[in-house]
């Protein structure tokens, strides 16, 4: 038999390997702070994580903005530590130390070599306990802030994505994606001060993942965090996304664009709901990747875009559905109509077995590819701290996915997409796209790039 | 005290690689690592921007595109459906000192990727469709990423002005002439040269045994004739920068900046990696002497930038900033002048030092944790160095070298050296229009 005779046509796979999860161990200090544990001693390298539910949805009324900024300036002065002390600490040693908000959580992480833990937990803990804040940072933040705030008004995925959120949510904090320059003009250190002391154990969990022994761990850990306060219980009651039940066009007016910037979609599921498995295995076949039916059809097909995908935004309150695409501004009608026609289909007729299974493959295959380092690992028990998953989730979930069948994913199909309701938002030159968007919806709005209604 | 078991720090174990070279010379390296039920492939190609000849630019990058365009038993667009139906991942980038490409999947779909790899090493379909097609990818990339980016064009810019020799000078991404001046005959002649097995490196890292992986490789590659060789390429370079100074207006650009170069020699000799140590205390990190100064102390710059460009032959070290309003570029170059000349005649502080050991030893821990990285690491060792392991090597030199080196080095290569500024322009201002910058 010839080489080129074996080779034309794939061959079939090896037998596959088993693929094993270290276990999740839990315990608690003495204050009650939850620790959750994963031992990974592959490489002498640790990485931790501090996750509160204080994320930016705490924010008060009017005041969208504060608990991010908090969090940007933790890192900033802390204990006796001064901003540069601190990234000279960290830096010096090789490690890294990161704070990140969003919505639903707030998290302080940091990464190191074993070996040089202690450092790390030292800075770690004054950071999460005693930040200071100190005025000339503060101011530093104002001023880099705004500069930003400027810049992302000229980035049509920015624009889209606010209007898409406010449509959306309504009067949930979801429907705040960004700050306001005359909130964070009028940020004061106490105020700061005061969003800080909402952190703590009845918020938090500590997540540790990586090379280390428990009990020299948790001795660490007790004197150092171990003097985190009780801190305040987080709101979980949130005002309901609005039902739409007819399909609105917004436009946002983006003079001279060469590309309109379209993003359609309705609400939909937040993280924890039983629809959660069949929906990512539907948007898997209809827009999740390179190979899904939006991406073969307006990339492939018609050539309308470098991309065309879909996903369910799903949070810890409230979720969304939403599809999107950058393509060239003269079709961008055409490009809207092939967008709900794909809708249409995957809600009336169900998958094939071949788009059914190969979805499911690829789901399943890039499974463990994506825990194949400690942050891979970290990040996968980040998720399941702040949506509160089960805790045999990344165990079963290659069989959650297997278990969905085609009629799973038409009834998802039909019970979370909703063209007919859609909030259909464009951005691009108004001038140029109004006119091709006729047909779309009854109503429609315009705004410019400040935000501002123009008709 | 630690809280892993050891005390000091950590002695990383040599990776195990075993090193094979077929009858048509493809050099195929195993690093069989069991920890995840994964693997990854890496194929270097000795090729990239640097071969590319004049009137000829962007072709190493438009072959890229044109090696997902299929082969004799994969259709056009399947290779990476192939790839995500077995629940894998892909992609491929080029430089200008190579080409490469490489996957990772689950461990028992170890024979489609090599069936894959080895059937575009051996039938590439280079025909006029698929040329047109790619051609217009690539232009398309082209805008969306340098083209209609303010500063989107800049290290291209500056990296003309530093090097002399055209091979080092011209840009990956090419000129929009010279794509459309690309005939399928030259990207036939462009496969022959290039893509034999001679020419490209494998390496397979992940849950393999070594004996199966061989065999396997054998079955798929053996059979791929040897080819030509490519022809041989100079990028020495002559002393002295290119270009001292320049000007260019960027329409898109929202405020003024600079990028400065300087030429360095080849990333295996001590003094290279001697400059590139003494970057990193300049503009590496938020501990920085640079940021230190200009972002925080001075409050200065918007954005601070600094790289270093290794290369296989002569590289380049650059440093850059956007001022904020308020600040000239003039003033922020002349703090960067100041700060160098401080490295060269003080050298690095000895807690300066000590920082570059733990981020040297860091990095080298953190580049093993993934099939991918290894891969990578693997192949390019081989194909640059005529060594798998140059990366641990590599370490051990970084980590031998001392203050006084750096000190030297950063005297001889950035103080005394000649440098290229290339000023950035934003157009309105350029028009003589009013601007709102105070």
């Amino acid at each position: 038999m010839s080489n080129s005779a074996i080779a034309a046509s794939a061959p079939a796979s090896l037998a596959p390997l088993p693929f094993s999860i270290p276990e999740i161990e839990e315990g608690r200090l003495s204050n009650g702070l939850r620790v959750v544990l994963m031992r990974n001693d592959s490489l002498p390298l640790v990485n931790i994580r501090l996750i509160s539910h204080y994320g930016e949805v705490n924010d008060a009324p009017f005041r969208n903005g504060v608990i991010g900024a908090m969090a940007a300036l933790l890192t900033e002065g802390a204990g006796a530590l001064t901003s540069r002390e601190i990234a000279e600490r960290i830096e010096n040693i090789g490690a890294s130390l990161g704070v990140s908000s969003s919505a639903d959580s707030l998290g302080i992480s940091a990464s190191c070599l074993s070996f040089h833990f202690e450092a790390v937990l030292r800075v770690f803990k004054d950071i999460v306990l005693n930040p200071t804040f100190p005025e000339n940072e503060l101011e530093l933040f104002k001023v880099n802030t705004l500069e930003g705030l400027k810049y992302q008004r000229s980035q049509p995925p920015f624009l889209a994505d606010e209007r898409f959120s406010m449509e959306i949510y309504g009067t949930h904090p979801y429907s705040k994606v960004t700050a306001v320059p005359d909130i964070i003009a009028s940020l004061s250190r106490e105020e700061l001060i005061e969003a800080h002391s909402a952190l703590g154990v009845s918020n938090c969990t500590l997540l540790l993942v990586g090379d280390f022994e428990v009990e020299k761990l948790f001795s660490l850990l007790e004197e150092t965090l171990g003097g985190l306060p009780q801190g305040r219980e987080c709101s979980s009651e949130f005002p309901t996304p609005p039902q739409r039940n007819k399909r609105k066009l917004i436009v946002v007016d983006r003079k001279g664009s060469a590309q309109s910037n379209i993003v359609m979609g309705n609400a939909a599921i937040p993280r924890i709901h039983p629809d959660f498995f069949p929906a990512l295995v539907m948007n898997q076949i209809l827009g999740a990747g390179a190979s899904s039916r939006l991406f073969m059809n307006l990339r492939e097909e018609k050539g309308y875009t470098y991309g065309a995908y879909s996903k369910f935004g799903m949070r810890r309150f409230a979720g969304d559905f939403e599809a999107s695409a950058e393509v060239r501004t003269e079709v961008t009608g055409p490009a809207v109509e092939e967008f709900l026609l794909e809708m249409n289909r995957i809600r009336q007729d169900e998958v094939s077995e071949v788009e059914l299974r190969d979805a499911r493959n690829y789901m399943t295959g890039v499974f463990p590819l994506r825990l194949e380092t400690q942050e891979g690992l970290t990040n996968a028990l980040r998720q399941q701290i702040v949506f509160g998953l089960h805790e045999r989730y990344l165990h079963d979930y290659r069989d959650l996915v297997s278990d969905v069948t085609a009629s799973d994913v038409l009834r998802v199909a039909q019970e979370w997409i909703h063209p007919d309701a859609f909030t259909v938002v464009v951005v691009g030159d108004a001038g140029d796209v109004i006119g091709q968007l006729s047909g779309v919806a009854e109503d429609m709005e315009v705004y410019d790039v400040e935000g501002n209604r123009v008709s | 005290m630690s809280i892993s078991k050891v005390d000091s720090p950590p002695k990383l174990k040599p990776l195990e690689v075993f090193e094979y070279v077929l009858g048509n010379g493809l050099r195929v390296a195993i690093n069989p690592h069991g920890a995840s039920p994964v693997v990854s492939l890496a194929v270097y190609y000795d090729v990239g921007s640097r071969n590319e000849k004049p009137g000829r630019t962007g072709f190493a990058h438009l072959f890229e595109h044109m090696m997902f365009q299929g082969s004799e038993n994969v259709a056009k667009a399947e290779h990476f459906q192939f790839i995500m139906k077995a629940g894998g991942t892909m992609n491929g980038t080029t430089s200008s000192e190579r080409t490469n490409y490489y996957e990772t999947l689950p461990a028992n779909q170890l024979p489609l990727a090599l069936w894959l790899e080895a059937d575009r090493m051996r039938s590439l379909a280079v025909n006029q469709e698929n040329l047109d097609n790619q051609r217009e990818a690539v232009k398309e990339e082209k805008r969306l990423r340098y083209d209609n980016q303010p500063y989107g064009q800049v290290f291209d810019l500056i990296t003309s002005m530093v090097f002399k020799n055209f091979a080092n000078a011209h840009s990956t991404i090419g000129s929009m002439d010279d794509l459309d001046a690309a005939t399928v005959d030259d990207l036939k002649k462009f496969f022959r040269l290039y893509y034999s097995p001679s020419n490209a490196v494998l390496c397979i890292s992940g849950a393999v045994r070594p004996d199966e992986c061989i065999e396997l490789v054998k079955k798929y590659f053996d059979d791929i004739p040897k080819g030509e060789d490519p022809p041989v390429l100079d990028v020495s370079e002559p002393d002295g920068v290119a270009e001292t100074h320049r000007d260019y207006v960027d329409s898109l650009a929202p405020l003024p900046a600079f990028l400065r170069g300087w030429k360095i020699p080849d990333r295996t000799t001590r003094v290279h990696r001697a400059v590139m140590l003494g970057g990193r205390i300049l503009f590496d990190g938020d501990s920085s002497r640079l940021y230190q100064k200009l972002v925080k102390g001075d409050e200065s710059v918007v954005q601070l930038f600094g790289f270093t460009d290794e290369r296989r032959g002569p590289s380049a070290i650059y440093m850059g900033a956007i001022p904020k309003p308020g600040f000239t570029t003039a003033e922020i170059s002349q703090i960067i002048d100041s700060e160098i000349l401080d490295l060269s005649k003080n050298g690095p502080a000895e807690t300066e030092m000590q920082k570059l050991r733990n981020q040297i030893l860091n990095d080298s821990v953190r580049v093993r944790q993934s099939s991918l990285t290894r891969a990578q690491q693997i192949a390019e060792g081989w194909l640059y160095d005529e060594n798998p392991r140059s990366f641990e090597s590599e370490m051990e030199e970084l980590l031998s070298i001392d203050a006084d080196e750096i000190k030297e080095a950063v005297t001889s290569y950035l103080r005394n050296a000649e440098s290229s500024l290339l000023n950035i322009i934003p157009g309105a201002v350029a028009a003589g229009e009013v601007s709102d910058v105070q």
